[in-house]
């Protein structure tokens, strides 16, 4: 059964034993007030001061009453007493579903026990069923049980700061787990942080040494200036290194007795020897040892004198 | 029930942990980037310095030819030796065996950018000698 309270907030009284699906605009707040078929309570004197400390001991208080279940707590005090409560969260969201209600549009939920105090007549909840206190406790009785009983109406009830947050998968994991889940995302998360900035800071550091590179070592401002520096002098060490590997080969060139070296010029990347009283038969004997080097180069034979060129 | 959903925050959690990781992916790849381009400009400026050293340094290379050309043992052979900014040429019309195969002996030994060298015999002891070297 729903009892609608204030048209510009509605206030549901919501009840196992009279669900039917409802109709309420997409961005309207309900409020709850669960049927006392929806939660365990019990008063209690407690040598406790604060309801924090009785919270402690929720789980202890019902564990010898409640059936199998995943249940949730909530106490709060009146006077010298405790009013503590058990309830399946699972349960009551499964009674919205029923109903039609999201529980987003759900602004809060109360225990009826917190809300309907003062009644000195029976109240009926449903067909069947009717709430009345008994000791404080606002319990469920058969309607037949009555002799009297009025209808719900829930219009002159101001609700209390009495309320319970479901969670909503609390049955699928426990808090303690996601707790403890977060909080070790959590650190994982900082500590990918603080190795981002170390290696940042890593990433500056080699920076900085790479810039004190070009001091150092007084290089141009751009590596590609210093690449063509590099490649033109390599080229250069290359080729000096072969003139003097060449010269080497013709001054070691074992030659006739009437043979010599009359000339040897190097110019334009070019070296140029000639040997002098060279004939077609001893110039065999010349470029044999030539080739026997790996010496790439052309030749010519002009009046007995053999004229040998080598590109560098 | 207005509460913050407990999955969301897990959610949440698990995305930012998948966004750090792949920053933190990236961040250490940087760095593998900026070490082989450190050790890259490292072993470019080593080999440019040293092969400067040895091609570019206009004063180290002046002294050392001036020092191979004071032997008394070239006297002789009447150098005509050109000094200019960027090269220096020497030329003999006519230089002993002993003072040429002193004096390309040493050109050849050490680390000179040699341009242009042309040793011709003129008879049995002499030889014309014309070099440049540059720097």
């Amino acid at each position: 059964m729903f009892t609608k309270f204030k048209k510009s907030s509605i206030t549901l009284f919501l009840d196992p034993s009279s669900i039917q699906e409802i109709s309420i605009e997409t961005n309207k707040k309900i409020d709850i007030v669960l049927s006392p078929s929806l939660y365990w309570v019990k008063k209690l004197s407690l040598p406790v001061k604060s309801v924090r400390e009785v919270k402690k001991l929720l789980e202890s208080i019902f564990e010898d009453t409640l059936l199998d279940g995943d249940y949730s707590y909530s106490a709060y005090k009146k006077g010298n007493d405790f009013f503590v409560f058990a309830y399946e969260d699972k349960k009551i969201l499964e009674q919205l579903t029923k109903a039609g209600i999201s529980p987003s549009n759900v602004s809060s939920i109360h225990f009826a026990q917190s809300e309907i105090e003062d009644i000195e007549i029976p109240l009926k909840i449903n067909n069947t069923q009717s709430i009345y206190i008994k000791d404080d406790i606002l319990i469920v009785v058969p309607t037949a049980w009555l002799s009297e009983s009025e209808e719900l109406n829930l219009d002159n009830i101001k609700l209390s700061k009495h309320t319970i947050k479901l969670q909503q998968y609390g049955h699928i994991v426990k808090n303690s787990s996601l707790y403890k889940i977060g909080t070790i995302l959590s650190i994982l998360i900082i500590i990918i942080i603080v190795e981002i900035f170390i290696t940042s800071s890593k990433i500056s550091t080699i920076e900085d040494k790479k810039e004190k590179l070009f001091t150092k070592y007084r290089l141009q401002p751009t590596m590609i200036q210093n690449k063509s520096t590099l490649k033109k002098y390599t080229k250069i060490y290359k080729r000096q290194t072969k003139l003097r590997k060449y010269i080497s080969y013709f001054l070691t060139l074992k030659l006739k007795n009437d043979q010599k070296i009359d000339t040897i010029s190097y110019k334009e990347k070019k070296l140029n020897v000639k040997i002098s009283a060279t004939t077609q038969n001893n110039m065999n004997s010349i470029l044999s040892q030539l080739d026997a080097k790996n010496l790439t180069y052309t030749k010519s034979l002009k009046n007995n004198t053999l004229y040998i060129e080598v590109n560098l | 029930m207005n509460n913050i959903n407990p999955l969301h925050i897990g959610a949440l959690l698990i995305v930012t942990l998948i966004f750090s990781l792949f920053e933190l992916h990236g961040t250490k790849n940087r760095l593998e980037d900026a070490k082989q381009e450190y050790r890259s400009v490292e072993k470019i400026a080593i080999e440019v310095n040293s092969i400067k050293k040895v091609y570019a340094d206009k004063n180290k290379i002046r002294n050392s030819i001036s020092r191979i050309l004071k032997q008394p043992l070239l006297k002789p052979a009447q150098l005509n030796i050109k000094r200019s900014k960027e090269s220096i040429k020497i030329e003999s019309k006519s230089i002993n065996s002993i003072a040429l195969n002193s004096l390309i002996g040493k050109v050849l030994n050490g680390s000179f950018n040699i341009t242009e060298l042309k040793i011709k015999k003129i008879d049995k002891e002499n030889a014309s000698l014309k070099m440049e070297i540059k720097w």
